[in-house]
C-alpha cells in the first residue's frame, strides 16, 4: 500500500496494467524519456522498454489513428494527449473511427484503446490548457468517458478502462493531480465502470459532480451539514454511459438536485443529467434543478479564471436556494 | 466542354475486313449516362473478333437500340443520343436529397393556440403529485414557497384543513375510505324499536345477550345475515353468524369478528368477547380477526344515545345498534310501574332487504332479549 | 552555397497505351498465365463496377463511387500483397478488395447501405472502406506498428487518392512511418481529380510521390494504367516495407467515371481530356498485347465476358436477396456489451415496432 496522489495513482495503474498484459503499450508526446509532462508515465520506459513506451512525433491526429490501428490488431494502447486543449485533431479519429470500428464491421474489428488527457482549469495555465469539453466525447455513441476524482479511483478506473474491450476517453482533472494523497493498494482491482459513486450520504439534497469540482461539492456538503441540511454528494465517475439509476434514486429521496461542473453551461454534461431527471424523476422534484457551471465564455486566462470556475460560494448559494423549497 | 453537337443517331460503323454485321454482346452504357468520345459503348462480336465500339462524340445516351444477342448490320442504328447534351443536375455528390414543391412560407407567424389547460398554478412536481394523491385541488392551495410556489407542505396543510390538523393514517384513514365507499353504494334504511329488559338479572354489558339474540334473529330472518355482491347482483346467505363488533380505541375504530354466535352459551360469548376486547386494547388483534363479518353490532349505548342510523359496510346488509338502557314509567295492568328499556336500531341495505324483513328481524331480536333473564 | 538535400522521383512503365512494350517485361511477371490473370481480374473489376452503377441507376443501390479506369492499380496491388498483409483502402478500391477476399456481394451490401458489407466473412484483418479522406493513414501506421512490435513479416498497405495527399493525416502517418521505420506502404492513386478539383489545383508539388521526401521516406511514380508496372513497383516496395523501410508509390491513372453516381463530372471536366484517357485504357492495352503475343482470341474473350457476367450477376442476386437486418441491429456491436441505459432504448425501439 502506498500513499499516492492522483498522478502517482495513474502511474501505478499503468505499471500494473503493463506488467499484467503485454498487449498494453503507452505512447504520446514526451511520455517516454521525459516520463510525461506531468510525470504520469514516469519510469515506464525504463521498466518496460522502447517497444512498450513510445515517444511520438508532435501529431495528435496521428496519436489517435495509431491507437485505432494498433488496437484493431489486438494491442491495448493507452495513448496520451498532452492537454485536452490539443485533443481536437484526434477527435476525428475518435468520432469517425474509434467509436465506430466495432459497429461498422459488425464486431469483426474492435478498438480497445484508452485516450488519456489532463483536463480542466484552476492551475494558472496559459491559453488552451484549461479545457473542459468532456461533453463533446460524452455525446458520441460507442465511447466511454471516465473521470476520476480521487487517487484510488484514478488507479481503479484506469485499470478498468484499460481492460475494457471498447474505447475509453479517460480525463484526469489536473487541478487534483497533486492536491491530496490517499492510500492506494496495488492489488490490481478495477473500479467498475458505468457506475456513479455516492461519496457522502444525505437526505435533503442531491449534489452531483465529477472531476475537480468534487472538491467544492464536498466542501459545500460539509458546510451545509452545520446548517442542518444533509447533502448527498454523487461523483459521476463514468459520464458515458451514465448511471442514471443512482442519481434518480437519490433524487427520489431528497427531491432536490444541484449539478456542478467546470465546463460551460450550455450543452454541458449537466444538461444530460437534468434532462434524465426531468424524464424519469419529475414528480420527485421539490425544487428546480440547478446547474453551477463555468459561464458560456471562453475560459479566461489566469488573472480572471477564479471568476469563471464554479467556486464554493456559488455552489453554496445554489444549494441554499434549492433548500428553501420543501 | 463541348456542346455535344453531332448526329443524334449512332449507327454501327464499318468494322473493316469485309465484315457486314455484328452481334451485341454487352452494353457498357445505359440511357441517361453521359459519355465522351472514344468511350466504349458496347462490346460486339463479329466473325473475327470481339471488339468494343467507341463513342463518336460526347453526349447523353437516350436509348440503346438492341439487346445482347441481337445482330446489327453495319450502318444500322445502334444507339440514340439525347438532343439535350447534359444530364439534369442532381445538385449533390452523395445521397438522394428529397425535394418538393413550394411549401408555406416559413417565416410567417403562427398564431398561438388557445390552451385549454388550467391557468398558471405554480407548484413543484412533488407537490402536484401529493395533491393528486390527496385529492386536493391546487387552485384552492396557497403557496408559501419561493415566489409563492406551492410546496408539498402547503398541499398537506390544505388536505388537513387550515391551521394544521391531523393527517389521517392507518386505522382512521382506513375507516374514512371504508365509510366513503359504503355511503356511495348502500341504500340505507333504518327501523328502530325497544326491548323491555326489566327482567334481566345482574348488571353489566348487554353485549353477550345481544350476541345471542342476534343468532336467534338471524334464524328467524336469515336474509339479514348475507353478503351482497352489488356488481354481480348476487345475494349470498351466510350459514354462520360472524358478528363484527365495533370497538373504539385511541387509534380509531376496530371491528373484530366474533365467529359463529348461533347456539353458543352466554358464558362462551362473554369469554370470547373479552378476549377480543383485550386483543384490540393491546393491538395484538390479527388481520384475519378483522375480516369476514356477516352482520355487525354497535353498542354505542355504552356511552350514550338511544337510536341511530348506522353505516352498513358492504358486503354486509345489516347492522344492529343498541342504545343506552334507561328507566321509564310504563303501565302494567293499568298501574304505573318502572321498566328498563333497551333502545334498538337496525340499519339495513334496502337494495336487498325489505322493511318487513327488517321489522321481523327486530321483533325476533326484541323477543329474545325480553325473554331472557 | 551548397545543396543541403536533393531528391529523385523515378517513373516506371512497361506497357504502353497501344499495347506495345516500352521495355522488356520483368521476369517475374512475363509469363502469359500471369498476364492473362491480370487481364481477367481487371475485366472482372470493370464488370462489377458496371453492375454496381446499373443497380444504382435502377434504385437498388445507394450512392456508389465508380472505379472505372483504375482497374490496373487494384489488380497490380493485389498481386503484390500477401494474405498476411493488411489493406486499408479508400472508397474506390473495389477490385483490390475483391482480390483480397471480400465478396462482391459484401461490397454491394456496403454501398447498398448495410453495415454487414464490412463484416468481411473471408477477410479478417483488412479495414473497411475509409470515407474520411486520409483518415486511415495514421491507422495504417498503427497496424504497421503492431507488426513491428510483434516482429511479424507483414506490411500494412494504405491506399488513398490525390485529394487525400493534401491531408495532414497522410503526412503525419508517413512521417512517423519514416522515423519509426514502420512496415507500411502508402499508395496514392492519382486519378487526377478530387471531385471537381483537378490535380494541378491540389498542390504545387510537381509529383505526389515527392510528398514522401518531406517525411523522409522514398517516393516513386508508376504508370497506374500499366498493371505490370504497378505489380512490379508495388511488389518491390512491399518487400522493402516488410523490412522496415516504408515508402510512397504514386500510381498515375484517371477517374474515367464521375466522383459518385450522384455527381456529373461533365459539369467541371473537359470531354476532350476524358476522351484522351480512354485512349490509355488499362484493359484495352493489355488485351492488345495479349492478342498480339499470347494468342488471346475471340473465344477466350467471349468466355471471359461470360464468366465475369455470371459471377457478378450471381453476386448481385445474392445482394438483392439479402433482406435488411432487423431494426434492433442498430444496437448490435455498439459496445462489446450493450450498457443498460442503451439497452432500454433498444427495448423502446422494439416496442414501437411491435405496435406496428
Amino acid at each position: 500500500m502506498a500513499e499516492l496522489n492522483l498522478i502517482g495513482a495513474v502511474n501505478l495503474a499503468l505499471r500494473r496494467a503493463m506488467s499484467e498484459d503485454e498487449r498494453v503499450i503507452v505512447f504520446g508526446e514526451d511520455v517516454g524519456t521525459s516520463g510525461g509532462v506531468f510525470r504520469a508515465t514516469e519510469g515506464l520506459l525504463e521498466a518496460f522498454g522502447p517497444d512498450r513506451v513510445l515517444d511520438t512525433p508532435l501529431a495528435e491526429t496521428l496519436i489517435g489513428g495509431l491507437a485505432v490501428g494498433v488496437a484493431a490488431q489486438g494491442f491495448r494502447p493507452v495513448a496520451e494527449i498532452q492537454f485536452m486543449g490539443f485533443v481536437y485533431p484526434a477527435l476525428d479519429q475518435m468520432v469517425n473511427h474509434a467509436s465506430r470500428l466495432r459497429n461498422r464491421t459488425r464486431g469483426r474489428l474492435s478498438c480497445p484503446m484508452v485516450l488519456r488527457a489532463p483536463f480542466g482549469g484552476g492551475v494558472h495555465a496559459p491559453e488552451h490548457h484549461s479545457e473542459s469539453t468532456e461533453a463533446i466525447f460524452a455525446h458520441l455513441p460507442g465511447l466511454r468517458v471516465v473521470i476520476p476524482s480521487t487517487p484510488a479511483d484514478a488507479y481503479g478506473l484506469l485499470l478498468s478502462a484499460i481492460r475494457d474491450p471498447d474505447p475509453v476517453v479517460f480525463l484526469e482533472p489536473k487541478r487534483l493531480y497533486r492536491m491530496s494523497t490517499e492510500q492506494v493498494e496495488d492489488d490490481g482491482a478495477g473500479v467498475p465502470l458505468d457506475r456513479c459513486t455516492i461519496r457522502r450520504a444525505g437526505g435533503d439534497l442531491t449534489l452531483v459532480s465529477w472531476g475537480a469540482s468534487m472538491v467544492e461539492a464536498l466542501a459545500a456538503a460539509e458546510m451545509l451539514a452545520e446548517e442542518g441540511a444533509t447533502v448527498e454528494v454523487i461523483d459521476v465517475c463514468t459520464l458515458k454511459p451514465l448511471d442514471r439509476a443512482t442519481i434518480l434514486e437519490s433524487v427520489s429521496r431528497t427531491g432536490r438536485l444541484v449539478i456542478v461542473h467546470e465546463a460551460a453551461l450550455t450543452a454541458g454534461f449537466g444538461s444530460e443529467i437534468a434532462a434524465s431527471v426531468a424524464e424519469a424523476g419529475l414528480f420527485d422534484l421539490r425544487a428546480p434543478v440547478r446547474r453551477v457551471t463555468g459561464w458560456d465564455t471562453v475560459v479566461p486566462l489566469p488573472r480572471l479564471e477564479s471568476h469563471y470556475l464554479p467556486d464554493l460560494t456559488r455552489v453554496l448559494t445554489a444549494c441554499r436556494e434549492v433548500l428553501t423549497y420543501d | 466542354m463541348t456542346d455535344g453537337a453531332g448526329d443524334a443517331t449512332f449507327c454501327l460503323p464499318d468494322l473493316g475486313e469485309g465484315l457486314s454485321e455484328a452481334e451485341i454482346v454487352q452494353w457498357h452504357v445505359a440511357p441517361g449516362d453521359r459519355v465522351v468520345a472514344d468511350q466504349p459503348l458496347v462490346t460486339v462480336e463479329t466473325d473475327k473478333a470481339v471488339v468494343d465500339i467507341p463513342s463518336p462524340r460526347s453526349g447523353v445516351v437516350d436509348a440503346c437500340l438492341g439487346e445482347p444477342g441481337d445482330v446489327i448490320e453495319v450502318g444500322q442504328p445502334l444507339l440514340q443520343f439525347a438532343v439535350e447534351a447534359k444530364r439534369p443536375d442532381a445538385g449533390a455528390v452523395v445521397g438522394a436529397l428529397p425535394s418538393a414543391a413550394s411549401a408555406t412560407p416559413s417565416r410567417v407567424a403562427v398564431p398561438a393556440a388557445v390552451s385549454a389547460a388550467e391557468s398558471g398554478v405554480r407548484a413543484s412536481p412533488r407537490a402536484r403529485q401529493r395533491a393528486r394523491e390527496l385529492s386536493v385541488s391546487l387552485e384552492a392551495v396557497a403557496g408559501t414557497g419561493p415566489e409563492g410556489v406551492i410546496q408539498v407542505s402547503d398541499v398537506e396543510s390544505a388536505a388537513a384543513g387550515a391551521g394544521g390538523g391531523e393527517r389521517l393514517g392507518g386505522v382512521r384513514r382506513a375507516m374514512a375510505r371504508r365509510m366513503t365507499d359504503a355511503h356511495a353504494r348502500v341504500v340505507r334504511a333504518t327501523v328502530t324499536g325497544e326491548a323491555d329488559v326489566s327482567r334481566w338479572s345482574g348488571t353489566g354489558s348487554p353485549m353477550p345477550r345481544l350476541l345471542r339474540a342476534l343468532g336467534a334473529a338471524v334464524a328467524a330472518v336469515p336474509r339479514l345475515n348475507a353478503w351482497f355482491d352489488d356488481r354481480a347482483e348476487m345475494l349470498a346467505l351466510q350459514s354462520r353468524v360472524n358478528v363484527g363488533i365495533a370497538m373504539e380505541t385511541a387509534d380509531g375504530l376496530f371491528v373484530p369478528v366474533l365467529e359463529d354466535v348461533a347456539g353458543r352459551t352466554l358464558e362462551s360469548l362473554t369469554s370470547e368477547l373479552t378476549h377480543l376486547q383485550d386483543a384490540v386494547a393491546r393491538r395484538s388483534i390479527r388481520p384475519d380477526q378483522l375480516k369476514g363479518q356477516t352482520i355487525s353490532l354497535s353498542n354505542f349505548g355504552a356511552v350514550a344515545g338511544l337510536h341511530a342510523e348506522m353505516v352498513v359496510v358492504p358486503p354486509q346488509v345489516a347492522i344492529v345498534g343498541s342504545g343506552r338502557v334507561f328507566e321509564r314509567v310504563v303501565l302494567a295492568d293499568g298501574k304505573p310501574t318502572a321498566a328498563q328499556i333497551l333502545p334498538l336500531s337496525i340499519s339495513f341495505d334496502h337494495r336487498v332487504v325489505t322493511g318487513v324483513e327488517a321489522s321481523t328481524f327486530l321483533m325476533a331480536l326484541t323477543t329474545d332479549l325480553e325473554n331472557d333473564q | 552555397m551548397s545543396a543541403a538535400a536533393g531528391f529523385d522521383i523515378s517513373h516506371t512503365a512497361y506497357l504502353g497505351p497501344d499495347g506495345k512494350l516500352l521495355r522488356p517485361l520483368p521476369d517475374a511477371l512475363a509469363a502469359s498465365e500471369t498476364l492473362e490473370a491480370f487481364y481477367r481480374r481487371m475485366v472482372l473489376t470493370r464488370t462489377f463496377d458496371a453492375k454496381a452503377i446499373a443497380l444504382q441507376r435502377t434504385g437498388r443501390l445507394g450512392t456508389y463511387a465508380s472505379s472505372l479506369g483504375q482497374e490496373a492499380v487494384s489488380v497490380g496491388i493485389a498481386h503484390a500483397m500477401t494474405p498476411d498483409d493488411v489493406l486499408l483502402p479508400s472508397f474506390r478500391e473495389h477490385g483490390l478488395q475483391i482480390q483480397r477476399g471480400v465478396k462482391p456481394e459484401e461490397i454491394l451490401l456496403f454501398w447498398g447501405g448495410d453495415e454487414r458489407g464490412s463484416a468481411f466473412s473471408d477477410q479478417p484483418d483488412d479495414f473497411p472502406v475509409c470515407v474520411t479522406v486520409g483518415g486511415h493513414a495514421p491507422q495504417a501506421a498503427g497496424v504497421a506498428l503492431a507488426f513491428k512490435l510483434r516482429s511479424e513479416p507483414r506490411a500494412a498497405v494504405c491506399v488513398f487518392g490525390d485529394g487525400a495527399s493534401s491531408k495532414g493525416d497522410v503526412y503525419e502517418a508517413m512521417n512517423v512511418a519514416g522515423v519509426w521505420q514502420l512496415p507500411v506502404l502508402f499508395i496514392v492513386t492519382n486519378n487526377q481529380w478530387a471531385i471537381s478539383t483537378p490535380r494541378n489545383k491540389q498542390t504545387a508539388a510537381e509529383t505526389l510521390a515527392q510528398k514522401a521526401v518531406g517525411a523522409g521516406i522514398r517516393g516513386e511514380q508508376v504508370d497506374g494504367n500499366d498493371v505490370v508496372a504497378v505489380a512490379e513497383v508495388v511488389g518491390a516496395a512491399l518487400a522493402r516495407a516488410r523490412a522496415g523501410e516504408p515508402s510512397l508509390v504514386e500510381c498515375l491513372t484517371y477517374r474515367l467515371g464521375d466522383h459518385t453516381t450522384v455527381d456529373d463530372a461533365s459539369r467541371y471536366r473537359d470531354d476532350a481530356e476524358v476522351s484522351g484517357w480512354w485512349q490509355k485504357d488499362p484493359i484495352a492495352r493489355l488485351r492488345l498485347y495479349l492478342a498480339e503475343n499470347s494468342g488471346w482470341d475471340k473465344v477466350k474473350q467471349e468466355a471471359l465476358l461470360g464468366e465475369c457476367a455470371s459471377q457478378i450477376e450471381a453476386a448481385a442476386e445474392s445482394y438483392l436477396a439479402t433482406p435488411p437486418a432487423p431494426p434492433e441491429a442498430i444496437f448490435d456491436h455498439l459496445y462489446a456489451e450493450l450498457p443498460e441505459p442503451i439497452a432500454a432504448q433498444r427495448a423502446a425501439l422494439l416496442e414501437g415496432n411491435s405496435d406496428g
